[in-house]
């Protein structure tokens, strides 16, 4: 990694203009991995399945107390108490998982905001970052497998480890030859699982996973349904879907056979210990088995205590395997937040939304000096020792082969990244951390290609801004000359990402929305008669004009019939040093 | 009721699906179940039975402990077995279902209302079809299961307790049902409105993300990026408030249920203490009634979950149900009478929903046999919907269309995640190696292919990635010479390729449409320069119509994008 590679996170701002931040915002960032589920969450959780140990006491109790003869009234009392006890398991269970739930939930919504404002305050030059539909997916989809796992997963892990320890120790307390059937049976179950299961487990989740590629086999086809129609191929299609699911049926079918395995032998290990101490107490009563009760014998009140337990014993580690799958989703959905989280090149300043300077804007310069910038993994930096000066209401083509950093200018004049070294003014003040926010307000941008937003053509032209009305949109569209698509197209949406609107529709747009901003005394332009035809670039490029009346314009862009209306041309590799115009 | 009609469709595909698989699952599951509270009661009773017995010496040596015991170890292993075979006759069931649900919504999507609300939000729609697909795979596993295990297991032990105490057995029996399915019925009624919420915030929190992380430059600039991060994070607070109160339903019920099984249990010993003072029943059958009914509610346990992620499913169904019925329709288009004639457009207009403005208005046309004809126009003019309306996706509003059998050659390469034979074999089935190696070659991507390992058995990635822009075009444009169709219809053929493979492709267009109609719809020159005639579109009218060779063509030609 590079020197200027910025060590600090999107959220914390970068003090110092340009220098590159070095005290990283390691407090907040608190590892997704680091995270334990609520204690108090567990612990309820753990007493409410504890609860059961006084409970099958009573049982055992009142059903010896029945095998003695006693008297209907002596059961009432453990009745109750087996009554009471349940409702004070029930109850502290719903606390357990509500607080374990909760804790979980505020969790992965902290993770999340640290994601959305990581991804709101990256620099769109950072080309390391993730692509929209993967941020999207981290976000949505994948961060909700976090939930289970937190809330389900981790507190189930640590009652499998208190409860049965518990249960065991009873059960010792009166005889070990069950609590031996138990100590052998538990820990053979992760054994054998190891054996043929956890892995053959993990072999099944990656088929199921495969089975998720049959949702992105059908969306894959959904993709390109007209050509799939124009070749005549609906039928066919749909027949080969089918079958390529039905042999992955049969394929998945095979890994579940072995993989199954691994939950067939805890429940074989649950069933035959229950099974054996069943018989073992039996045995013992009927003197064959007449040791193992320290050197009493056991009445009938603890016989059915131990075998009360015994089920319960392996009810935490039966739980935990039914929640196994979440564990891998989970943590694949915190390493997915997290990658969405990683810092990369952050912008100048937050992104927090400044009000524009109101009606009384004026037209802005700039004066760029000894500026300087290089992407993390390129060796020569793209610009190196630029100066520009340019006047307040000038407009200014910036021409450059691509690829020498007509692009990487505009969006170091908007603070979109950081400059390895010199200093950007805006209408005399300086570009830094402190001042980029208020300075962005008052500066448009008209991208190439812009993002459409869902929604009509008015709400994309004033982006919800306050103190945009709706006729500053009809005077923006005017000026845009999209009134008349406007008035057509009138409430419905646009299609998603623009589908529906031409590419020069798109670009107008893009104007309007520059022309809405009423406080703007700076436009810049990447390249916006880029892949338009003739009469279409010629349109927009009154429009830009007409938009950039008493406003300071830089276009950076290499059409001539653009570069001939403006009031001066810079070419980018003439103003450098010699080493980077080579 | 009627919140479940929706189901109707979906169940329908396990009623045509392997119905032996079907209820052997469920025949499984129960056996499962009824195992696991038998193995307890009879545990409990031979415990307490031998207990009384070996007080004596005795009656000891008399027990008969080789029934029980064996019956208990039986048991245990049918439990382990039959819980085998249920989760795999299960899984396999659902699998078979999930793969004819996925071919059904295909031919659903496939028609063409369908396929339009696809084209104009992909993203947004495919994300919603994914998790309602998900959400109709755990009906039959997380509802139709437990619920058959749980209700017979509750039967089972009636019947089973019945025999010991009529009483006994009737007032099991109903509060098991009462409360086994009383509480995931009130429960999934409770939670489906907040499973609703929740699919529509999932759905918010994601279509936002999508605008923050590719609108982000624009939000920036417009100083709106702290309010669309406020949106995303006022998305995921309205699914925290829904996972909540779905939280605590679940939570709920789990209490209820605990209640129930607490005084279920104590209910139980007491009646059983009174039949034993009474001399009803002795000991041994006490233990047994006990730890019967114990095991008898566990089944119940997983509806809860099922219950409240059905309001999901029904949600899911609500939305696929209509789309599972549909019957697949090729477009069949009216071909001309005339025999030179290709293509014959008559007063033809087009408009596309939601918007006032037509995108064609009374188009009339008429393209010859072998004839090329560029359609050109500024952006907006109406070139795309001419394409779409003579590919028969768009129905015309108004007007007649005529056309032989026509290709349409989409803007964006559209490939997809199989082989390259596959790929090509789209267009058509029968072709052999040599025709396609033949159709590779004319579109000049032959020799990229034949140097892969595996030649036309490679794989590609979705929407055929692994392919560059240029080589993309090219299988695509192969695949339509395999078509053979005597009519192609050609988007922008060459946008987005490098001046040198652009002009390749051209060349290998007019190569292969020798004998053909082509309709390309362009602005660029390269593409224009190809046909025969072009077509100057506006406000979508025909404004100009010339042929090769006039002044005007000439003229027409100059304007557009030189490349």
């Amino acid at each position: 990694m590079t020197a200027i590679e910025p060590a600090h996170s999107g959220r914390t701002s970068a003090p110092g203009s340009f220098a590159p931040a070095d005290e990283a915002g390691d407090s907040l960032r608190v590892s997704a991995a680091s995270y334990r589920s609520s204690r108090l969450g567990v612990v309820l959780q753990t007493a409410a399945a504890l609860m059961w140990i006084p409970q099958a006491a009573l049982i055992g109790l009142a059903v010896g107390g029945i095998a003695a003869g006693e008297p209907a009234r002596a059961a009432l009392y453990p009745a109750l108490a087996v009554f009471v006890l349940g409702l004070l398991r029930a109850a502290l269970e719903r606390s357990g998982v509500r607080i374990a739930f909760d804790s979980a939930r505020d969790r992965l919504s902290q993770l999340r905001g640290e994601a959305i404002a990581a991804v709101a305050g990256r620099s769109p030059l950072d080309m390391s970052a993730a692509s929209s539909g993967h941020i999207a997916s981290a976000l949505a989809e994948q961060a909700e497998a976090v939930l289970p796992y937190l809330a389900r997963f981790q507190p189930l892990r640590a009652k499998a480890v208190v409860v049965p320890a518990v249960i065991l120790a009873c059960v010792f307390a009166f005889s070990w030859v069950p609590a031996l059937i138990l100590l052998l049976a538990a820990p053979l179950i992760p054994v054998f699982m190891a054996l043929i299961g956890w892995r053959a487990k993990e072999a099944s989740e990656r088929q199921l996973a495969e089975m998720g590629d049959m949702n992105a086999f059908l969306l894959d086809r959904l993709r390109g349904l007209t050509t799939i129609r124009t070749f005549g191929a609906v039928d066919r299609t749909a027949r080969q879907l089918r079958a390529d699911a039905d042999s992955l049926r049969v394929r998945t079918m095979a890994v579940l056979r072995i993989a199954f395995l691994s939950s067939a032998v805890l429940e074989l290990f649950a069933a035959l210990g229950v099974a054996m101490v069943a018989v073992y107490v039996g045995f013992h009563y009927l003197g064959q088995l007449d040791f193992g009760a320290w050197g009493g014998r056991l009445s009938l009140a603890e016989g059915l205590f131990i075998l009360l337990l015994a089920p319960a014993f392996f009810e935490p580690l039966r739980d935990l395997s039914t929640v196994w799958h979440d564990r891998a989703a989970g943590q694949a959905g915190l390493a997915a937040l997290e990658a969405a989280s990683a810092s990369g090149i952050p912008i100048v300043g937050r992104a927090e939304d400044v009000a524009p300077p109101g009606e009384g804007r004026r037209a802005l310069s700039v004066k760029v000096e000894d500026l300087r910038f290089r992407y993390p993994v390129r060796d020569r930096p793209v610009l190196d020792g630029l100066d520009l000066d340019i006047r307040a209401g000038e407009h200014v083509a910036i021409m450059a082969p691509s690829g020498a950093g007509k692009s990487t200018l505009l969006a170091l004049i908007a603070g979109l990244a950081p400059a390895s070294a010199g200093s950007v003014r805006i209408g005399g003040e300086p570009l830094n951390a402190a001042t980029a926010a208020r300075l962005r307000a008052s500066i448009a941008w008209v991208g190439q290609p812009p993002h459409i937003f869902p929604g009509t053509i008015a709400g994309n032209v004033s982006l919800g801004r306050p103190g945009i009305r709706t006729r500053d949109v009809a005077r923006a569209l005017k000026a845009a000359r999209l009134d008349d698509l406007a008035s057509a197209r009138g409430a419905s949406p646009i299609g998603e990402g623009g589908v529906g609107l031409s590419g020069g529709e798109a670009l107008r747009l893009a104007l309007a929305r520059a022309a809405a901003g009423q406080g703007a005394g700076l436009i810049l332009a990447d390249e916006p008669t880029a892949h338009l035809d003739s009469e279409t670039a010629a349109e927009v490029i009154e429009a830009l004009l007409a938009v950039s009346a008493g406003r300071t314009l830089i276009v950076a862009t290499h059409d001539p019939v653009l570069t001939s209306r403006m009031d001066r041309v810079i070419d980018l590799s003439a103003r450098q040093r010699a080493e980077v115009a080579a | 009721m009627s919140r479940f009609r929706h189901l109707g469709p979906v169940l329908a595909l396990y009623r045509t699906g392997d119905r032996r698989m079907f209820l052997a699952g469920l025949v499984m599951a129960l056996t499962t179940a009824l195992a696991g509270a038998a193995l307890l009661g009879l545990s409990g009773w031979f415990i307490t039975a031998s207990s009384i017995a070996g007080a004596t010496v005795a009656t000891a040596l008399a027990f008969d402990v080789f029934m029980p015991s064996a019956g208990i170890r039986l048991l245990a292993l049918g439990r382990t077995a039959s819980r085998y075979g249920e989760r795999l006759t299960t899984h396999d069931a659902t699998l078979e279902v999930l793969a004819a649900l996925r071919e059904r919504l295909f031919r659903g999507l496939a028609l063409p209302g369908a396929a339009r609300t696809l084209a104009m939000r992909p993203s947004r729609s495919l994300f919603r079809l994914t998790l309602d697909i998900d959400a109709l795979d755990t009906l039959y596993l997380r509802v139709i299961v437990p619920a058959f295990a749980a209700v017979g297991t509750a039967l089972a032990v009636s019947v089973a307790l019945g025999f010991i105490h009529p009483l006994l057995g009737i007032g099991t029996g109903s509060l098991l049902l009462a409360a086994g399915l009383g509480i995931p019925l009130l429960a999934s009624r409770r939670a489906e409105a907040f499973a609703r919420r929740r699919a529509h915030a999932l759905e918010a929190l994601r279509s936002r993300a999508i605008d923050l992380a590719k609108g982000q430059t624009d939000l920036l600039m417009a100083g709106r990026a702290g309010a669309q991060v406020s949106a995303v994070t006022a998305a995921d607070k309205r699914l925290a408030e829904a996972d909540r109160a779905l939280n605590r339903i679940e939570t709920d019920a789990g209490f209820a249920f605990g209640v129930a099984s607490a005084g279920l249990l104590a209910g139980i010993l007491l009646v059983a203490a009174v039949l034993a003072e009474r001399g009803t029943i002795g000991a041994p059958a006490a233990a047994f009634a006990v730890l019967l009914a114990m095991a008898s509610l566990e089944p119940f346990a997983p509806l809860r979950r099922g219950a409240v992620e059905l309001g999901r499913t029904l949600l899911a169904a609500r939305r696929l149900a209509p789309r599972l019925g549909g019957e697949t329709v090729e477009i069949a288009p009216q071909e001309p009478a005339r025999a030179a004639v290709a293509i014959r457009l008559s007063d033809v207009s087009a408009a596309y929903d939601g918007r006032t403005r037509r995108a064609l208005s009374e188009v009339s046309l008429v393209v010859r046999h072998g004839e090329r004809v560029a359609v050109i126009g500024q952006s907006g003019a109406g070139k795309s919907t001419l394409l779409l309306l003579l590919a028969g996706e768009l129905p015309a509003a108004g007007g007649v269309i005529e056309t032989l059998p026509a290709t349409l050659l989409t803007q964006r390469s559209e490939l997809f995640a199989d082989t390259l034979r596959g790929n090509l074999a789209l267009a058509q089935p029968d072709a052999s190696d040599a025709d396609m190696f033949a159709a590779l070659r004319a579109a000049g991507l032959d020799d990229f292919v034949r140097r892969l390992p595996h030649q036309l058995d490679s794989r590609l990635g979705e929407a055929g990635a692994g392919l560059s822009g240029g080589q993309a075009r090219r299988l695509a444009l192969a695949r339509v010479l395999l078509r053979d169709a005597p009519v192609w219809l050609m988007d922008e053929p060459t946008e987005g390729l490098d001046g040198q493979t652009a002009r390749d492709v051209m060349a290998r267009i007019a190569a292969g449409s020798e004998g053909r109609s082509l309709v390309i719809a362009t602005h660029i020159r390269r593409e224009a320069e190809l046909a025969d005639r072009l077509i100057l579109l506006s406000g979508g009218r025909i404004v100009a119509d010339v042929a090769r060779g006039s002044a005007e063509y000439e003229e027409m030609i100059s304007r557009l994008r030189p490349d």
